[in-house]
């Protein structure tokens, strides 16, 4: 109920956020902080968020519009994932500097908050707790996304 | 498609090269404006490390910013106040003591070529002694003439823009985070990612050159305290820390600390040559564990210049701006090489280029949806 009634009071930057399912569970003011580190982008539809192979710097949270994941260039025969408001892409980026194992481009007009990995190592120096929390609804999401795709080979 | 290995090609270096001339070209003509700036950076990056501690104990970053660059103004403006009224009341005795030291360098040298001259009978013909001795009395007689009142002159026209510098720290340490989300904004969708990545190199390069700068000093200035101390040489705190702060201006700062040691030691010790020897050879340890240990342990390899091409450097820095050219180099130097070899990866990569003209034909369809003209 208090949650509730305070996100009432959220401004609507803070209450878009909140949208992301990884952001659920972390208080206002935290929120806050996490605000000030995110980069704000626009894409058309069509237009290529990252390409497959190319070196990860950022995670992607989907504001508004819809993403496609797929093989480079195969949007059809090759598509893994489509994803709309509140879910986010391209995590393993926080984690190293690997290459992006897929392409995202935008199936429409899309508003997207990019979070930097530096800014992530930063926000584990200064904000242990938010960088903790945010990290365990990480691990839930890559969790669940690994069992989603176990039990699609398994069926 | 892929991003492309780091490598510079030798286009890139030559424009690194071009770009860090007229960088310093440009800089020599803002040095007002320059130097409070990179003062300013050097005090962001030591401050930064207790601003996040304040910001993780509760602070806001407004508030942690604030107290710290206050701070340190107060510390700077207290340590003015108190040092200027000591200055005025003492000036005359100053001018004397500078004379007094200028005679001892002088009675130094006159000895040392004394001996040398013992030694080498080629010497022995100018009289090379007398006539050094002699320059140099003349020049000690009209320093406090000609150079003194241009000395206090241009540390005193310093002064108002070394204030700048905690404010622009002050904004740094505040707004630091907001810059690099406007820079970014400012970037296409194509380039995004590379940019951020650009933008965090620099950081990364401008850190590790200042703070290893920084604690440089300080291992310089243990070293020639300590070393000065067990020496027996007159003043050693004074002159340790003279000498490490002149460790900032490359080949010629060092001489400089080196000379200002030679000079006091030779005047408060007459007569103690192998006093003076030892100063010398403390100065010359300190200058090969700096090169050679403090330097490539402190600093690391993030300026991985080769050493032919900073010696380079170092000459077409003096050559363009002076003693500012020296010091100033190696930091613009490493820091247009992050972005010559960023930027070449960036202009190097075709598919970039391809996302960025595709995404621009997007946005020319989107603009013009409505305005198709229609057959009557």
């Amino acid at each position: 109920m208090l949650r509730s009634l305070i996100g009432k009071f959220e401004s609507p930057q803070l209450a878009t956020l909140r949208s992301i399912s990884l952001f659920s569970e972390i208080a206002s003011g935290e929120l806050r902080t996490i605000l000030g580190l995110l980069h704000h982008r626009t894409y058309l539809k069509d237009e290529v968020i990252f390409d497959e192979g190319e070196e990860g710097q950022a995670i992607y949270f989907i504001l508004r519009g819809k993403v496609l994941i797929c093989r480079q260039g195969e949007p059809v025969e090759g598509m893994i994932a489509e994803l709309g408001v509140g879910q986010c892409f391209g995590e393993m980026a926080l984690l190293d500097s690997a290459p992006r194992m897929a392409q995202v481009r935008a199936t429409e007009a899309c508003s997207l908050d990019v979070l930097f990995r530096d800014d992530f190592l930063r926000l584990i120096q200064t904000h242990s707790h938010i960088a903790s929390k945010l990290s365990l609804e990480l691990a839930r999401m890559m969790g669940e996304r690994l069992r989603q795709t176990v039990n699609s080979f398994v069926l | 498609m892929t991003t492309s290995p780091s490598r510079i090609g030798p286009v890139t270096w030559c424009g690194i090269i071009v770009g860090t001339c007229l960088l310093l070209f440009l800089f020599q003509k803002i040095l007002w404006l320059v130097v409070p700036f990179l003062l300013a950076l050097l005090l962001y990056y030591l401050l930064a490390p207790l601003s996040n501690r304040l910001v993780l104990a509760g602070w806001s970053t407004n508030l942690a910013a604030t107290l710290l660059s206050g701070a340190f103004l107060l510390v700077v403006v207290g340590a003015l106040l108190l040092i200027y009224p000591r200055v005025i009341a003492n000036a005359d005795e100053w001018q004397s003591t500078v004379m007094r030291y200028l005679e001892g360098g002088a009675r130094v040298i006159e000895a040392v070529l004394h001996e040398m001259q013992q030694n080498f009978s080629f010497l022995r013909k100018g009289n090379l002694s007398v006539e050094l001795r002699e320059k140099t009395l003349g020049y000690a007689e009209q320093f406090s003439d000609k150079h003194l009142g241009g000395v206090i002159f241009i540390v005193v026209a310093w002064l108002p823009s070394l204030i700048l510098a905690p404010i622009i720290a002050y904004f740094l340490l505040k707004d630091g985070g907001k810059l690099r989300k406007l820079i970014g904004e400012t970037v296409p969708n194509a380039y995004f990612e590379k940019t951020l990545y650009l933008m965090h190199a620099l950081d990364q390069t401008a850190r590790q050159y200042f703070v290893g700068m920084f604690k440089l000093t300080v291992i310089d200035a243990v070293f020639l305290v300590f070393g000065l101390w067990i020496l027996g040489a007159p003043s050693p705190l004074t002159l340790g820390l003279i000498a490490a702060v002149l460790g900032w201006i490359p080949f010629i700062g060092p001489i400089i600390g080196c000379v200002l040691a030679v000079m006091v030691t030779a005047t408060d010790f007459p007569g103690q040559i192998s006093l003076v020897y030892a100063v010398v050879g403390l100065f010359a340890l300190l200058r090969v564990l700096d090169d050679f240990i403090f330097m490539p342990f402190v600093i690391g390899k993030t300026m991985s210049i080769h050493p032919l091409l900073t010696v380079l450097m170092f000459f077409v820095g003096e050559a363009i701006a002076g003693v500012a050219g020296l010091m100033l180099v190696i930091p613009i130097l490493g820091i247009v090489m992050v972005m010559g070899e960023t930027l070449e990866i960036i202009f190097r990569d075709t598919r970039l280029k391809a996302r960025y003209a595709y995404a621009r034909q997007l946005h020319q369809r989107a603009a013009n949806a409505d305005l198709e003209l229609r057959e009557r």
